[in-house]
This record gives C-alpha cells, structure tokens and sequence, in this order.
C-alpha cells in the first residue's frame, strides 16, 4: 500500500502559524500543494525537503523513510531535486557549473547525461554565462534543469513561475507541460494560481491556515462545488478530451470527453492526440430549453447534481452531470431561482468559450 | 639608508607581527562570525557584544589586564605555568595573543556582515543539491563572502601594524622580539629624535598606503571601470 | 536709580573676587606623584579660594609641550637638564631651583631586595629584569650607567625589558612579569610597593647624579599663586615631604 505513495504528516507550532498535515500522495504525476499565501504549502514542502525540521513529523517516501521520531535524514542525503521560487542560481558559477554543482555530489552511478535536460530546457547558449546576465524566465528555467540534474527521486517545485510576468510564464508553462510527460518521478508542486493547477496537475491538495482542505484526483475535486476551495473567477472543471475530428473550413476541432464533444478553434493539434480542456464556470450558462439560434454552438444536455453558493452573495455555483463527467456553471442566484433548479433536473448547458489546455 | 638598523629591525619585527596575527585570526574568526550569522541561540547578543569589546576599551588597559593575566598570578601565567610553557609576557608569542585579542573584531565584524548577507537561500540550495554543511560552507559560502575576506584581513593587518597601546604593556620593548615600529616612533619621539621619528613614520605611512592600494585594487569581482 | 547702584556694586565684588582667585597647572615628573600631591595639599589649606591642578607625565613630554605654549605654570622635571634647556631657549620665568637628586634602587615584589646587590642581577633564577628606557628615560638612563659601571651590563642586557616611564617600570616588577627591577627610590618608599618588598640602594657613585629641578614658566611670570606655591615647595614643611618620599636634598657641595 504504502510501496508507491508519499506519507507525510506533520505538526509545526511557531508564533502565528500552525502546521497539521496528515496527507499520502501518489507516487507518480504531479501533485499541486494549491492555496492562498500563508496557507501553509511552501512550509509543507519544505518539511518534505528537510529544510525546515517539524518536531513532530513522519515522513516516508515509498519505501523509504525519511523522518519519523527516531530518525531525520538531512536535506543534502535525500534524493530530492528543488526548485525555488526565484531560481536560487549560484551567482559566482556559470550556468554549466551550476548545473554540475549537485551532478559532481551524486554517485556516479547515479549520474545522468545532461545533454537531454539542456536540450529540453533550450538553455544550451547559456551555458557559459553568469546569473546575472540571465533574462528571468533563463534563470528559471536553469533553476529547474538544475534540479533534475541530481537525478532526483522526487522533485519538489515552490511556486516556480510566481515570480514571474505573464508572458515569461506562458514561456515556461510548456517546458514544465513536457517535464511532466516525460518524467517517471513523482513532482510536487506548489502554487496559487488556479490556472497553473489546471494545466499541470494530476492530484490536487487544497490547504488552508496550515490544514488540508481537501485532496484528491484534480479532476474530481474540481468538480465538487461543496468544498471550500477558493477558485473566485477561476472556478470551473478540467476534462480529458480526445481530438476527434477537425474542421478545415472553419478552423475548427471537435474534442471528445467522456459524455460529450465541444468545438473549439484549431490549434494544430493532430488528431487522436489527448489533451486536456478547462471549462471556466463563468463559461457556461444553463437553459431549460435548446436554443438554436444562438451564436454558442456548444450545447450539451444534462442533469443538475447539485447547488450551492458562491463567494458572492448574489451568485451560485451549479454542477451538472453530462454523462460521466461534471461540469459547473455559475448563475446568479435570482437566475436560478427564475428557473428552479433543483437536483435532478434536466437542463441544457450552453458553453461558450473552452479552453485547451496543451 | 633611511632607516637606521634598529628601525628597519622594528618595521619587520612589524610586519611578522601582523601577518602572524592575521592568519591566526582568519582560520580563529571564521568559525566564529559564521556561527554569529547563523545562529538563533540567545547567546548571539552577549557573545557578539564580547567580540566588540576589544573596539571600546583603551588599548593601553587592555594592555594591563592582559599583563596581569599572563603574569605569574594570572590565570593564563597559571597555564603556561602549568604546562611547562615560557610565560608570555615580553615575548613575540605574547604580543601575537594580545594582538589577536585586540584586533578580534576587525576580523569577525566584517566576516559576519559578509556571512550575513549571503542568506539562507544559497546555503539550501547548496543542500538540496547534495551538499553537507561543511562541503557547502567552502564551495558556496566562502566563495560569495571574499569581499568581506578581504576588507576583514585588510582592516586586522593595518590594526595590527597600528597597534601600539598594547604592544607597549605587555612587550617590554625587547629590540627585535617586542619593539615594533609604532613604539619605536614612540621611542624616537620621546627623546627628542624627531628626524628618525619623521623618517619612520614616513616609511610606515608609505608602505601601508601601498599594501592597501594594491589590496583594494585587485579586489576580486571590482567592476572594472 | 537704586537698581543701577546695586548692580555696580555686585560687579565691583564680582571683580574684586575674582581678582583673588588664582589658579596654576603643575606640570611634574611621574615619580613626584605620592610627595607633590600631599605638598599641594597642605598649601591648598592657606589658599582655599585658589586651584591648583597638577598634571603627572614624562619630563621629556612636558619640555616638548611647554615650547609648544602648553598650559603649564610650573614644571618639575626630573632631569634638570630640560628646565635648563627652557631657559636657554627663553620659557622660563624663575632661575632654575633644584628640588631633589633622585636615587635608583633594585626591588622586587617576589624576593627581598634589601638583601641583594647589583650582582645578583646575574643569578639565573632571574629571568628578566626591568629598567626604564634609557634612550629617554632620566631613571633608565642612570639605570644603564650603574649597570655598566659595574662591568654587568653584558651579561644583563639579553635579560632587560624597557618600561616607558618609571612607573611602567615599577608595573612590570609590581605584577610579577619581572621579577626584579631598578626603579626610583621615591616609588619604592610609597607604601603600597614598600610593603610588598625592601630595597636596594644603588651607590650614587656608579652612575651620574640624577639632579631634579623645577621653574616658573614664561607664560605664569606674572602669576602671584605660581610664585607662592614656588616659595613653598622650597619652605621647611614641603622639604620634609619631600625627604620623606626620598627626594633628598643636593649637598651645599653639588
């Protein structure tokens, strides 16, 4: 049971801050320590890492132990990578020594070519300059080829692109997307942004005031609106679709989900590739009947799970079965109540921007 | 010859004297301004305020209580008693640890502002990518601190070779052991010699001025101009 | 019109008293300190109105700074060549008065020099021995002829360490560093280095003779306080003071 999960449970009391974590994490794909600053997951994660030391805590990797009360493996002996949210890069080395520094320190049985890390990351032109002569998004992603050069067994990331402006995160966005594809380790990756979570992760744990709110596989715990995790405008589902079909006259592509198709623009993406989509629950509108005449052509019919509120006292958050799948839609509540929803009812979902997530 | 023999004998008793206490206290301070950087004990107050005391009290009573410490009723006169060592008063060995007393916090002062202002980051950096403690301290640590290597060795020397308060309690001003330069001006001074006196402290001056000059030049990592 | 009269008259005796409050700064060899201070003493008793501030130091220092317009009345040094130095060069306002021909003797804080001679200095159970630096220091200086009058002074030199001044001098010997020393007379009679050993006294004939004088500078000729306080430490009471301390008095034949 435990031979492919990470076990981790912690208690930290400091002045002002608390930290109660009883958690297992899949031992494969990323997991997305998601919530507001101060919410306690960048301690989280440094606890995994060794560099902050909780009194009391267990933890163990696998089948290995890391902490319990008898022993504590120091950071420098697990077989981690770490990825700082502002790059960290040793600023008196060159970026190839950099990415030497933690090579040099493993067995060289261990030790992997760094050709393909430099090559996924696009950084070898950098090669012989210093930190400070990196761009921001260079820097990072460095930091991260950094970290996979100690071929870890485990990479931890801390908010990697937060420091970051849109269009350097856009840039990076990708390397970590193929990170995540081709990587057989599990990652654990920290975040605020709901958007970054969407895109990268495969299991989701929401914290809050030092505590896990809830946790699970992403896209099931996105789709329940019972639980209080805080998504404000970004609220909504991630789907795994399937390229079916592409409409050369109207540049235009069909995705496949479980219970449904939607249409979106063609990104040149081939068919029978996966890919994942996020609806946004302010995206979606819901109809007791078709309508035809609509500029929005994705309708998909289905039956209202259930309803809730949302932050703002005026709106509410509705989830709605379409075969297998959940999406969510946001109404006010006047709407709603116009148009009685109830549990159980039949209604028409009208979606009317989708996201493709590649 | 500017100089007389006596003086040329004082200047390098001088120089031994300071490179000597210099490299005793890079490989004594180091140990202690890192621990002063990164320590959260309650003991960083009280015991960086000891390092610092040596800056507010008179060198000449530092001189004294040194003096009566080494002396056969001191504590350390005990020591060098007990293990069979030469006391240390009027002897080079002696001004060397008086030396390394008095100019303790121009040593750890400037380490420790270094030290500091490394930060945690790059020290966990270090550990996550396989690192121990020490190995990181001489590959990440040290290397990012060479200014403050430099400015603190800088400031011992010119301190040491400047001492002369001490020096004149506790040396016995013994040509060629204990009567350094500073006392020697001093010395010429005292009984009305003011050409040798000028001729000494011109030579004393000059010589500092270049060492620091090349020093500061070719600091590492100087922006070039 | 009253108020103008009160005023003028608080003025008047303003003046009038300040006119008989005088003041002198004593500039005086370190080893008067113990005699001088119980002189100045008794004379601040007949001038209660009056300050009198004494200053203790090197004498070479003193005649440095006295050319240099340095705010002393008197100066008593312990090498009369420096008040005689003054003089030729016009600071002094007094003929030059001898106050005392200082003696050196041997004293130790660990044995009892009273038992001891010069040549024992040779012993090598004594390791170090202080004197005062010849090169500027009167007592060192005697020191240095003593020692080599005696035909010593080879064997003893590798053992020597140079105190500053006299009372540095007595310092080393005093903590022990060293373990026996030739120092003033004056400083071996104080009580506090009295009690902790005897002394040895040095024949004078083994050396020059140490004369001590003092004088009125330039700057105090018309200061009334600084010729009395002269006038007293050549009275009676002051001089046996001073033979108290040891500072005896030069024979009518010197």
């Amino acid at each position: 049971m435990t031979k492919d999960q990470i076990q981790a449970r912690f208690l930290l009391n400091w002045p002002g801050f608390s930290l109660d974590i009883d958690l297992t994490l899949p031992g494969r794909g990323v997991s997305a320590l998601f919530g507001q600053s101060g919410s306690g997951k960048t301690t989280l994660l440094r606890c995994m890492a060794g560099l902050e030391r909780a009194g009391q805590g267990f933890l163990s990797f696998k089948d290995e132990i890391w902490q319990n009360g008898k022993t504590w493996l120091p950071p420098h002996r697990r077989p981690i990578g770490y990825v700082f949210q502002e790059a960290s890069l040793f600023p008196h080395l060159s970026v190839l020594n950099n990415l030497q520094y933690g090579r040099k320190r493993i067995p060289e049985a261990r030790q992997t070519d760094l050709d393909p890390i430099i090559d996924l990351f696009g950084i070898g032109h950098l090669l012989d300059r210093k930190p400070d002569r990196l761009s921001g998004g260079e820097r990072q992603r460095v930091g991260i080829a950094r970290a996979l050069a100690v071929n870890p067994r485990l990479l931890l990331m801390d908010e990697p692109l937060s420091a970051l402006d849109s269009a350097r995160k856009q840039e990076i966005l990708p390397y970590l997307e193929k990170l995540r594809d081709r990587l057989d380790i599990p990652i654990v990756y920290v975040s605020h942004s709901p958007d970054e979570v969407a895109r990268l992760a495969d299991y989701l744990v929401a914290m809050n005031n030092g505590k896990v709110v809830t946790h699970g596989p992403l896209k099931e715990t996105l789709a329940r609106i019972d639980l209080p995790i805080r998504l404000g405008e970004e609220a909504g589902v991630v789907l795994d679709a399937v390229v079916a079909e592409r409409d050369p006259q109207w540049h235009l592509a069909k995705l496949d989900f479980p219970g449904g198709s939607l249409w979106t623009r063609d990104k040149g993406i081939a068919l029978g590739r996966r890919v994942r989509v996020r609806v946004l629950a302010r995206d979606i509108s819901l109809a007791c009947d078709n309508r035809e005449h609509s500029s929005i052509q994705n309708v998909l019919p289905g039956e209202v799970e259930a309803i809730t509120d949302d932050e703002h006292p005026g709106l509410a958050l509705v989830s709605v079965k379409v075969g297998p799948s959940v999406l969510v839609a946001r109404l006010t509540k006047r709407a709603a109540h116009r148009l009685e929803i109830t549990p159980g009812q039949a209604v028409w979902l009208q979606i009317k921007s989708v996201a493709l997530m590649e | 010859m500017i100089l007389s023999t006596g003086d040329l004998q004082a200047v390098i008793l001088t120089l031994e004297l300071a490179l000597v206490v210099t490299a005793v206290l890079f490989v004594a301070g180091t140990p202690i301004a890192w621990w002063l950087a990164r320590t959260k004990s309650r003991w960083k107050g009280p015991i960086g305020a000891v390092v610092a005391l040596p800056l507010v009290l008179p060198p000449s009573v530092l001189g004294f209580y040194l003096l009566l410490a080494m002396g056969p009723n001191g504590p350390v006169g005990r020591l060098t008693n007990a293990l069979g060592i030469d006391p240390l008063p009027f002897t080079f060995e002696g001004l060397v640890l008086a030396s390394v007393f008095y100019s303790l916090p121009f040593m750890v002062q400037p380490l420790q502002n270094a030290f500091e202002a490394i930060g945690d980051r790059p020290l966990e950096a270090a550990a996550t990518l396989r690192a121990s403690p020490l190995n990181a301290f001489f590959t990440v640590a040290l290397p990012l601190a060479l200014p403050g290597f430099l400015t603190a060795g800088v400031l011992t020397f010119a301190h040491t070779v400047g001492e002369f308060g001490v020096v004149l309690m506790i040396g016995g001003n013994i040509p060629g052991i204990t009567r350094v330069a500073s006392v020697q001006i001093y010395d010429h001074v005292e009984a009305l010699e003011y050409g040798e006196a000028h001729s000494l402290a011109a030579v004393m001056l000059i010589f500092s001025f270049l060492v620091l000059l090349t020093v500061y030049a070719w600091r590492p990592g100087a922006k070039k101009a | 019109m009253k108020t103008i009269q009160i005023l003028l008259l608080t003025v008047c005796c303003l003046a009038a008293s300040l006119a008989h409050a005088e003041k002198i700064v004593i500039a005086a060899a370190s080893d008067l300190k113990f005699a001088l201070d119980e002189i100045a003493a008794e004379f601040r008793k007949a001038h209660p109105d009056d300050t009198i501030e004494i200053v203790y130091g090197s004498s070479g220092k003193f005649f440095t700074q006295i050319q240099q317009d340095a705010p002393y009345d008197l100066y008593f040094s312990a090498d009369i060549g420096f008040p005689k130095q003054l003089a030729q060069n016009g600071f002094a306002a007094s003929e030059i008065k001898p106050y005392a021909v200082g003696r050196i003797v041997l004293w130790s804080a660990q044995m009892d020099a009273s038992k001891l001679t010069l040549k024992n200095l040779t012993d090598s159970s004594i390791t170090r021995i202080a004197i005062a630096n010849p090169k500027h220091a009167p007592y060192g200086k005697r020191a240095e002829e003593a020692l080599r009058s005696t035909g010593m002074w080879a064997s003893v030199e590798p053992k020597l360490v140079y105190g500053e001044n006299i009372a540095h001098t007595a310092q080393f010997v005093q903590t022990g560093n060293a373990r026996i020393g030739i120092i003033a007379l004056s400083l071996a009679l104080n009580p506090e280095l009295a009690g902790q050993g005897g002394h040895y006294l040095i024949p004078d004939t083994l050396h020059e003779p140490l004369a001590q004088g003092y004088i009125i500078t330039k700057r105090a000729a018309d200061n009334i306080l600084a010729e009395r306080f002269a006038a007293y430490v050549d009275s009676k009471p002051a001089r046996e003071v001073m033979t108290r301390y040891g500072f005896t008095l030069p024979t009518k034949d010197k």
